[in-house]
């Protein structure tokens, strides 16, 4: 009731002061859809500079020059729809604002000019900081994924901070290089844009995903271009806006393993078939264990004795986190500014392991006279991610990102699933998870892992420093030249220490000597940036031609240094070890550092282009477009640097025909696109082109001591050019019900030719690789978007975002080869000998290559079979896979399809078993508001790939190098080879009865191989994130100064639909080469977030 | 449409390159960018030191886990009649090398095959390049002297890739320029015997180049005349010897004039006393080998350095192979992976001091400092050792150092004994340089060395020499290449095979091997307490203060029925056992064209114009 008063109190004192003068005075009240009344909306006469804006309470007035019949007011306020409303004789003018879910009025900048949302002629998908308001996430990347058509965002794993997250716009052309996209930032090219970006900063993200939009940026435009606006500052009053969260985040699924009884029969089984006197047989059991008697009282209180469930103790934690971001923003009619200062502390569910960033960005335009603009933006990002991971040792692939280089043994996943399950009470260093058990380990390899975990420390810091700058001088209002110039420096950190329990120096192969080691890996890249555009506008009648022209270069330096030193002092802490390296000695025998200090080649890398476009509208009917540009890249010789990329588009809006009037009061916007274009893709390493030899890059051993030498790097090639993707596209916009609904549908075929490929040629020639230009690919898929508000009531809102794209991924030609050979994911390093991926023609990239898993053999397949010895010879037909397993066949071994019926199983009767490539992926977002409460629901999915769990092969085999390690609950369905007792079974009567419900073959085998029991389908739809919020009445606010406030609830990740056995489908973890998808081994563990969070403005 | 405006990518071209000419002349030294961490031809190879450099990038695939580092010094030689490669049943790895059942995937065959390659490619660099240098003409006397020396080191290292290459592949595809990128890609098969013989004349050519030991400056492993020599010789051998052609053995008719060149070659080197010659201790050769000091009488030609405890510049020699150490605290630990035919044992004199050398019959069991004794079917080389390692190195490091040896003086003592014999026949001079390897073996004894030696024939001459080079050189990756070049491997491998049998069953030659033997640990050491010679006593419980290990009691039915192919059925004595094949040689069947390996997968794929050798 107060209020009310209040609110009478106000409109009587203006109408009061307005009655008295000249002019006419118009007054009301500007409301959101949601009813609630809205401040801060600018109202102005449309034409003048007279304006207002609206109180606290929603209300405004302005004074009318009462002659003007003809006035109309605008109402504008960021995150809805302008609406104008002609004045005539009207002195009271109440207006309801529709949120804005995507404005076509808006603008956006694509290739370097503004164009209005409504005029775009090529195929972009779209996010405005509306939609991802509610998503209280600290990662850009994050926050993105499932929103955009045709945009795949793939999480590698679920590390903190979830800076590894690969994005592939319409599936990617190239087979062996990077295909991520170029993100261009308020108008300037910036590196790995969403790493270093708050998504509470983002005003609005645009993908530009065919050619038409993208050929403008030529050379790296081929995957797409990510447009990423920042939020500015607006005119008025300041405004404070603080937006943090906090909450925690909690392991969402766990792997069932062996407890202790089932783990010790399998290993006394185990020891059993390795036989007595031999490593890892029946003695080392018993010193082990204790006792040979499988009855006796020392294995039975071994049974029950407690689990130790060490993937709780490792990854169970509750993983606390908090987001604090506050933001400034304001300006005068001159000059706008934004501050924004973000802070994200973040503590990974693994011991250790955590995110902390600090991010400062600010945006400041000015129009320095009417003719001349000027904007800065500079941005800060300090981070740092700490822990070593779940993988082996951390390396930098071909392609820049951090990925898993080191084979199985030292993973921190296996030392967690696969550890002992119950600590052994004969250990006589007490609590396991800090005293080092060295005759386990001995036996195992393993170490436990939670000591493990606090041996290994990483440390990944990265500072980024962007600065960039825009200028536009207006010569005439037609006439307007555009610089932009963008300057970048990322500064990379990277320390690691492995102390004295970490399984990493305990590897012999390592030649740690069981001594601790850091590394220390300092990175620079500096980036320049700068272009300048020259834009002509001619407008006559409903003719409006458009002209660019412009020049931009761009210089990139990588350097990087790398240290290593190991034989540190036993028990030295990792801050003592990083704090000074100089305290190494050298164990007897040893007479040097075995890894030098080293600098990588530093990278130089340039490019020059031109470019122009023409643009034709008629009418706002007929859109025609036409790019092209011209680039020149050091990468490539003199004669082959220059490559153009044309590209042309059109759009007929057929809403605007005069014949289609009758259907405009459903069918406000009908739009045909069309577009054609060609981008160009050098991301090769540099250098290539010529025969270059880099002194220290191989050595031989004179006298004992290491003595560096010379070699050729590569096998070079002058003719290295341009890859080349073509892309053709034809959509489809239409908005219903005054754009209430808006619906877009793109269909697309894009080729890319001579690609660059790092080839396998023929090893004869003294080099197993080559860089060419060779083959092509084809991507054709389909996307669409639904958007659309579905109930709007005073009280009650409902609008939802849906998308869903359809690939198809497929590689034409390979330059007369069939395939690219030998494709290794390398998650077992040699242990796993041949390739387990192939790359053919005719087919998408990422189909996985093994074996038919044919459950085990069984009497049925023998003439003659041994219980005793267990062996046999196989029937006439039934092959034998002893080469494979290497293990010999027997009753219960894992039985392998003799796919080409030659008799026995070798690596040809390897197949095409899984395709990790998406049939469909797509989300939906719904959002709700309800009074003064809202939520919002959103959902994503992924169907028809495969994903290759690795995981579940470790886990399911027990090789010579991996016994006692603990295997996957799977596998007490086994085939056993020992009775109730404990004995070795000797005939086929005690086999067939204990055996009678087994369901699994055997796990002892001696290789690791992929087969089609590890193949899974990575199909899910995911609950990714919900929400509520409540804000608080405006009425209520406004008293204790306050524009908004509002609390919310948020689950992320909350619940997973899949069939898949592993701890999450979203997975990618051999990222070395893009032609090993979608292998799931010891990847960090994903997790669910609860947070709470509020939203404040001042 | 407006695509037909700009269909034409010239035209937009056109327009482009004009607007933007200026702009783009000015930036061309802008793209040209200095690779400052990285030198071109002319560069490298205009100075000594840069043509060193090159010399020594040509040299680093010598060594390094996929060459002479582990496979090719210790899974390729392996099975034979001496020593056993990583036993079990064939797999895709080392195992399907050494039971003769390799696949064209094994990563094993693909990694060595690239690096020889590797080798060659770099040694190609450098022999077009050098002598195209204005200073190996022009320069003063040492650069003349110093570039020679490279051009000729060059063309060795060439050789001795391509001879590692043809004897495990036969006819391999053969370039000796650069390769270049716009060269034909895809190489067919060469003729192996034309190869050998351009690589003979090639030596011929570095004899004249390099410099003797004593002339070369300081010593270490570089090739010096000795070593361009001693492999001429070999090169010779394996291209006058026997090789697998189809499926069949054979030699080329005009085998004896590359006999010949190993005889003069080996002839001029027993001249140079004093640049090579054996030491008179064969046991102070092999400590020196493993304690990695100089050897005075440079007895070792040509070996391969290696050093960095890295896979690609070190070896596993002694970890991988020698005696089986379990973390010793004070000697560490090893693998133990190849393991001694027992018969091996038995084919040396009681009194040759080779056996001893060659046979490591103990370990260090977990955790201990001493040694204990092991059965006979688990024997271990013992050239390598970890526990003669000066000084001790505890721990588990994989890479301990240990050179490989390629020629020694022995080689050439007994190769021109073979020479001499294939030409001449039993001549005295041939006589006298087996027994001059022979008498070292028995520590000066010349009578006890030349006792039995029957050399009154050619024949009986040649069967002495082929079981003096069993003795004297094994675990030194010659064997199985000896047995191929004489046509041998079948007959030795079945002979070893029955031999096995009959010791198991105690029968003649055997009929004196211990059942089990008995020993003590006296100052750390094994000592045996009764003659290897003598069977077991009636009563087999180990006396007081001894402990008993399995002898010939070791070489059970089950051992010898794996010596057959996996799944075959056998019955030995009158035991019925199925064979795992995991014994020497399992897999072998003569006739199938497993004397030879398989051209990796990887090099099928890529060149189109290579076949693949005969039964694969």
């Amino acid at each position: 009731m107060k209020q009310h008063l209040l609110l009478l109190w106000l409109v009587l004192c203006a109408s009061i002061g307005l009655a008295s003068a000249q002019n006419r005075t118009i007054t009301g009240v500007v409301k959101g859809s949601d009813g609630e009344t809205l401040p801060g909306v600018t109202v102005v006469l449309k034409g003048t500079s007279m304006g207002a804006s609206t109180g606290v309470d929603g209300a405004y007035s302005l004074n009318v020059p009462a002659d003007n019949k003809l006035a109309t007011l605008r109402f504008s306020f960021v995150g809805y729809v302008s609406q104008e409303v002609a004045v005539g004789t009207k002195t009271a003018i109440n207006v309801v604002l529709t949120s804005d879910v995507q404005s076509l009025d808006d603008v956006v900048v694509i290739g370097y000019q503004e164009v209005r949302r409504g005029d775009v002629t090529g195929a972009v998908s779209s996010v405005s900081a509306q939609q991802i308001k509610d998503i209280p996430v600290n990662s850009a990347a994050e926050a993105l994924t499932g929103r955009l058509a045709g945009v795949q965002l793939t999480s590698s794993e679920g590390t903190p901070g979830n800076n590894n997250v690969q994005v592939r716009v319409r599936g990617g052309g190239s087979i062996t290089q990077d295909n991520s996209p170029l993100y261009i930032v308020d108008g300037i090219q910036i590196e790995n844009a969403l790493a270093v970006i708050a998504p509470q900063d983002i005003a609005s993200v645009d993908v530009l995903k065919d050619a038409s939009s993208t050929a403008i940026y030529g050379a790296r435009g081929a995957n797409g271009v990510v447009i990423i606006t920042t939020k500015g500052g607006r005119e008025g009053r300041t405004a404070v806006t603080y937006n943090g969260f906090g909450g925690f985040r909690q392991l969402s699924k766990k792997l069932q393993v062996m407890g202790p009884a089932d783990y010790l029969n399998w290993e006394y089984e185990r020891a059993q078939l390795t036989g007595a006197g031999v490593s890892g047989g029946t003695g080392t059991f018993k010193s082990v264990f204790g006792s040979l008697n499988f009855s006796g009282d020392t294995l039975n209180r071994l049974r029950n004795l407690p689990a130790q469930d060490w993937q709780q103790q490792v990854f169970g934690r509750r993983a606390f986190q908090q987001t604090h971001n506050v933001s400034i923003s304001g300006g005068t009619k001159q000059t706008t500014f934004n501050l924004s200062l973000t802070r994200n502390d973040e503590d990974g569910i693994q011991l250790g392991s955590g995110y902390v960033r600090n991010l400062v960005n600010f945006r400041i335009d000015t129009k320095a006279s009417d003719k001349f603009r000027v904007g800065f933006n500079a941005r800060f990002n300090d981070q740092e991610n700490l822990g070593a991971g779940t993988g082996a040792a951390l390396g930098t692939s071909s392609i820049g990102q951090t990925v898993n280089t080191g084979s199985s043994v030292t993973s921190r996943l296996r030392n967690t699933v696969q550890y002992l399950p119950f600590n052994l009470p004969t250990f006589a260093g007490g609590d396991p998870t800090t005293a080092f058990d060295p005759e386990f380990f001995n036996n195992s390899s393993l170490v436990n892992p939670v000591l493990a975990n606090n041996n290994e420390y990483r440390s990944d810091k990265r500072r980024t420093f962007n600065m960039g700058a825009t200028a536009s001088y207006n010569f005439t209002p037609a006439l307007v030249f555009r610089s932009t110039g963008g300057f970048d420096i990322t500064y990379a950190d990277l320390n690691t220490f492995n102390g004295l329990y970490s399984p990493t120096i305990r590897q012999a192969a390592g030649g740690y000597q069981n001594l601790p080691f850091v590394t220390l890996t300092d990175g620079l890249t500096t980036t320049l940036n700068n272009s300048n555009t020259l834009d002509y506008t001619f407008k006559r009648d409903k003719h409006t031609l458009n002209a660019l022209v412009g020049e931009e270069i761009y210089r990139q330096r990588t350097t990087q240094q790398f240290v290593q030193v190991n034989f540190l002092p036993s028990d030295i802490t990792a801050e003592r070890a990083l704090a000074n390296i100089n305290q190494a000695v050298l164990p007897v025998g040893t007479l040097s550092q075995p890894v030098l200090p080293s600098t990588t080649i530093p990278v130089d890398y340039g490019l020059v282009s031109g470019f122009t476009r023409l643009s034709y509208s008629y009418d706002d009917k007929y859109l025609l477009t036409a790019t092209a540009r011209l680039d020149y890249s050091s990468k490539f010789e003199p004669g082959n640097r220059g490559g153009v990329f044309p590209g042309a588009s059109a759009a007929w809006r057929i809403s605007k025909e005069n014949f289609f009037q009758d259907f405009t009061d459903k069918v406000s916007d009908l739009k045909l696109r069309l577009s054609y274009g060609q981008a160009g893709n050098n991301r090769i390493p540099d250098f290539l082109t010529k025969p270059l030899y880099q002194a220290g890059n191989v050595s031989y051993a004179l006298n004992h001591v290491t003595t560096p030498a010379t070699a050729l790097t590569t096998l070079y090639n002058p003719d290295l050019k341009w890859e080349i993707t073509t892309t053709r596209d034809v959509g489809l916009d239409v908005g219903l019900f005054n754009n209430r609904v808006q619906f877009t549908a793109d269909v697309y075929y894009n080729t890319t030719n001579d690609l660059l490929i790092n080839r396998s040629i023929n090893p004869i020639l003294g080099y197993t690789q080559q860089y060419k230009n060779i083959g092509s690919t084809s991507n054709k898929g389909l996307e669409l978007q639904l958007s659309g508000t579905v109930i709007q009531t005073a009280n009650f809102s409902w609008s939802a975002t849906a998308n869903a794209s359809m690939n198809r991924n497929r590689i034409d030609d390979l330059g007369g080869l069939s395939e690219i050979s030998s494709i290794q994911s390398g998650w077992a390093g040699s242990a796993l000998s041949g390739p387990d991926y192939v790359a053919r023609v005719g087919q998408p990239v990422g189909q996985m290559y093994g074996y038919i898993t044919d459950g085990f053999y069984t009497a049925n397949d023998f003439k003659s079979y041994n219980y005793a010895t267990r062996t046999g010879v196989l029937n006439d037909g039934v092959a034998s896979d002893a080469s494979i397993t290497g293990n010999p066949v027997m009753i219960g071994t894992i039985k392998l399809r003799d796919v080409n019926g030659d008799g026995t199983v070798t690596e040809a009767d390897k197949t095409v078993i899984g395709n990790a490539n998406p049939k469909i992926i797509g989300g939906l977002n719904q959002q709700f508001t309800y009074k003064n409460f809202d939520a919002s629901v959103f959902v994503n999915f992924v169907a028809g790939n495969s994903i290759y769990n690795a995981n579940k092969i470790e886990f399911t085999t027990s090789t010579a190098n991996t016994s006692y390690a603990n295997l996957l609950s799977d596998m007490n369905n086994r085939v056993r080879y020992i009775d109730n007792n404990g004995a070795l079974i000797t005939d086929a009567a005690t086999f067939q009865q204990v055996n009678a419900n087994a369901t699994i073959w055997s796990p002892v085998r001696g290789n690791y191989f992929l087969h089609s029991y590890a193949i899974e389908s990575g199909s899910f739809l995911r609950l990714n994130n919900i929400t509520l919020g409540y804000s608080l009445p405006k009425g209520l606010l406004s008293r204790a100064k306050v524009q908004t406030l509002r609390f919310y609830v948020t689950v992320n990740n909350l619940a997973t639909l899949t069939g898949y056995s592993g701890y999450d489908p979203e997975v990618n973890t051999r990222r070395g080469t893009p032609l090993t998808p979608n292998v799931d081994y010891a990847a960090y563990p994903r997790s669910r977030a609860f947070l709470f969070g509020l939203n404040l403005g001042l | 449409m407006n695509f037909s405006l700009f269909s034409s990518r010239k035209a937009t071209a056109a327009v482009l390159l004009a607007g933007a000419a200026g702009l783009v002349s000015s930036c061309k030294s802008y793209l040209d960018i200095e690779p400052t961490a990285l030198t071109t031809t002319a560069a490298q190879f205009s100075t000594v030191s840069g043509a060193t450099s090159a010399v020594l990038g040509a040299y680093d695939p010598l060594s390094g886990d996929n060459t002479y580092g582990t496979r090719l010094s210790m899974y390729y030689p392996y099975d034979t009649d001496e020593l056993i490669g990583s036993s079990g049943t064939f797999d895709t790895g080392r195992r399907g090398l050494a039971r003769y059942k390799a696949y064209a995937s094994n990563t094993e065959i693909i990694n060595p095959w690239n690096n020889l390659y590797q080798g060659v490619e770099r040694a190609n660099v450098c022999i077009k390049y050098i002598p195209q240098m204005a200073l190996y003409t022009t320069g003063t006397s040492a650069d003349t002297a110093s570039l020679h020396r490279l051009y000729g080191e060059a063309l060795t290292l060439r050789a001795q890739y391509y001879y590692e290459l043809i004897r495990n592949w036969g006819d391999v595809p053969a370039q000796f320029s650069p390769s270049s990128y716009d060269q034909d890609f895809n190489l067919p098969n060469a003729d192996r015997n034309q190869t050998l013989t351009t690589l003979i004349a090639d030596l011929a050519t570095a004899e004249k180049l390099v410099p003797y030991r004593s002339g070369a400056g300081i010593t270490n492993e570089r090739i010096t005349k000795g070593a361009v020599k001693g492999l001429r010789a070999r090169l010779a051998l394996q291209r006058g010897g026997y090789a697998l052609q189809g499926n069949t053995m054979t030699r080329a008719a005009d085998y004896a004039s590359f006999y010949a060149i190993a005889r003069q070659e080996c002839l001029e080197l027993m001249n140079q006393r004093r640049e090579h010659t054996l030491n008179p201790s064969y046991s102070d050769l092999w400590l020196g080998v493993n304690q990695q000091r100089h050897d005075a009488y440079n007895e070792i030609i040509f070996e391969v350095g290696m050093a960095g405890s890295t896979a690609t510049g070190d070896s596993k020699l002694g970890y991988y192979n020698g005696p089986r150490l379990n973390n010793s605290p004070i000697y560490g630990s090893t693998q133990g992976a190849v393991t001694v035919v027992p018969t091996y044992f038995y084919a040396f004199d009681s009194t040759d001091v080779r056996r001893d050398v060659t046979i490591a019959p103990y370990q260090y069991a977990n955790g201990a400092n001493v040694q204990s004794a092991v059965a006979l079917n688990t024997i271990y080389d013992g050239k390598f050792r970890r526990d003669w390692h000066n000084p001790p190195l505890p721990g588990t490091n994989n890479y301990l150092g240990y050179n490989w040896p390629l020629i020694r003086f022995a080689d050439v003592l007994l190769m021109f004994a073979e020479t001499d014999n294939e030409l001449n026949g039993p001549t005295a001079a041939a006589r006298q340089a087996l027994l001059e390897v022979r008498t070292r073996a028995f520590n000066g004894n010349a009578t006890r060395a030349a006792l039995g030696v029957n050399t009154g024939s050619k024949a009986d001459m040649f069967t002495a020499i082929v079981n003096e080079r069993l003795l004297e050189f094994g675990a030194e990756g010659i064997r199985k290449y000896d047995l191929l070049r004489w046509n041998l491997l079948a007959d030795r491998l079945a002979a070893t095979k029955a031999n096995l049998n009959l010791l198991r069953a105690g029968t003649a030659p055997y009929n004196t091997v211990p059942q089990y033997q008995y020993f003590r640990v006296v100052n750390g050491v094994v000592q045996w307490q009764r003659s290897f010679y003598r069977p077991s006593p009636a009563n087999t419980t180990a006396p007081s203060g001894t402990t008993r290990v399995n002898w010939r009691q070791g070489i059970d039915a089950t051992y010898v029925a794996n010596l057959q192919p996996n799944g075959t059925a056998v019955t030995i004595g009158t035991t019925a056992v199925t064979s795992v094949g995991s014994g020497m040689a399992a897999e072998y069947v003569p006739g199938q064209g497993k004397e030879l390996l398989p051209i990796p997968q990887t090099t099928l794929d890529t060149d189109p114009a290579i076949k693949q050798n005969f039964g694969y």
